[in-house]
């Protein structure tokens, strides 16, 4: 499962990177926050989107992401 | 939990049918602030508490938001001299300085429910302290490409921000009686060259801080309710917070 910068305002700026509460090969499990994004004045904290492992992060911390843009994969746990 | 405060004469909650509670904090330091805002973020955000407004005036501190750079204090000494700490805050934004007579606005307020645009309330924050500022007789306003609010060229309100799950927290910090002279040791919001001012310096005299409360919290739940009584379901937005392929 690919996790996506959302959509944080119409006509969304770039935003930067800076916190990721996981490293990849980290067990993660949904609802806990797992990276913060900063823009401009604010900060906004994406969680977890399934329970899972963390194989890759394809952005990391200080790096920009663009809206819609892949910033980590997760492999979901078989249930 | 409201045992943090100092000043129990200005502790108030006013609980209303309006749609915002209205929290006075008084004189408080900003790490029990922050605690404070944390147990009643994550209450709104288990809906176990309604949409809040606090309002606070810290003892004297530097805070760090989350960009701001090494070479944003000019002269540290200063600060040390003075006994004034710089700690780090998890908000956006960069450096500023807090102290008594400085209003600070902490809505912790769920936007998921109404518009989920970090963008628009920000312009929200702004617009309703302009407003405020405007009903005590200081005739500030937003300036274009730039954040916070403004007057004749001059800062008085700094914005940082952090949303969790789309509730808010952290907020706006409005200078009206504070001393602004530390201002002038850093590089306020990152900005080099920023000339600082309060409603104190623009109107030549004292503005009544019980006046203030009273206006700003007023202002807010007007303002609010103007702007976000539409639940988001009659928006058309999407309820999903982050979208994953």
């Amino acid at each position: 499962m690919q996790l996506r910068l959302p959509d944080l305002s119409e006509g969304a700026e770039d935003a930067v990177i800076t916190l990721w509460h996981a490293g990849e090969t980290d067990r993660v499990i949904k609802g806990k926050d797992l990276v913060e994004v900063t823009t401009d004045k604010a900060t906004f904290d994406i969680p977890v989107p399934c329970d899972g492992i963390l194989v890759k992060i394809f952005k990391k911390k200080g790096e920009k992401v663009k809206t819609g843009e892949d910033m980590a994969e997760i492999q979901e746990d078989r249930s | 939990m409201w045992a943090i405060s100092r000043n129990t004469a200005a502790l108030r909650m006013f609980f209303r049918k309006d749609t915002v509670k209205i929290c006075d904090l008084g004189i408080v330091g900003y790490e029990d602030a922050l605690h404070f805002q944390d147990r009643l973020l994550r209450r709104r955000i288990e809906k176990k508490a309604p949409d809040t407004l606090i309002m606070v005036e810290h003892d004297p501190v530097v805070t760090l938001g989350r960009l701001a750079e090494r070479n944003s204090i000019i002269d540290g000494d200063y600060f040390e001299r003075t006994g004034i700490p710089v700690v780090p805050s998890g908000r956006g934004g960069k450096i500023t300085y807090h102290s008594p007579g400085q209003l600070v606005l902490y809505p912790i307020v769920d936007l998921g429910e109404k518009k989920r645009d970090i963008a628009f309330y920000i312009d929200f924050l702004e617009k309703t302290v302009s407003r405020g500022l405007n009903r005590l007789g200081v005739p500030a306003g937003r300036v274009r490409e730039k954040r916070g609010v403004w007057i004749r060229g001059k800062k008085i309100a700094f914005i940082g921000i952090a949303v969790k799950r789309w509730v808010t927290f952290h907020g706006v910090a409005v200078n009206i009686n504070n001393d602004i002279t530390p201002f002038s040791y850093m590089h306020p919001c990152g900005e080099r060259d920023i000339r600082v001012t309060s409603a104190k310096e623009w109107a030549g005299r004292e503005i009544d801080m019980n006046t203030a409360r009273k206006v700003f919290a007023g202002q807010f739940e007007k303002d609010f309710r103007d702007e976000y009584a539409e639940p988001a379901s009659k928006r058309g937005i999407d309820d999903n917070a982050v979208k994953i392929a």
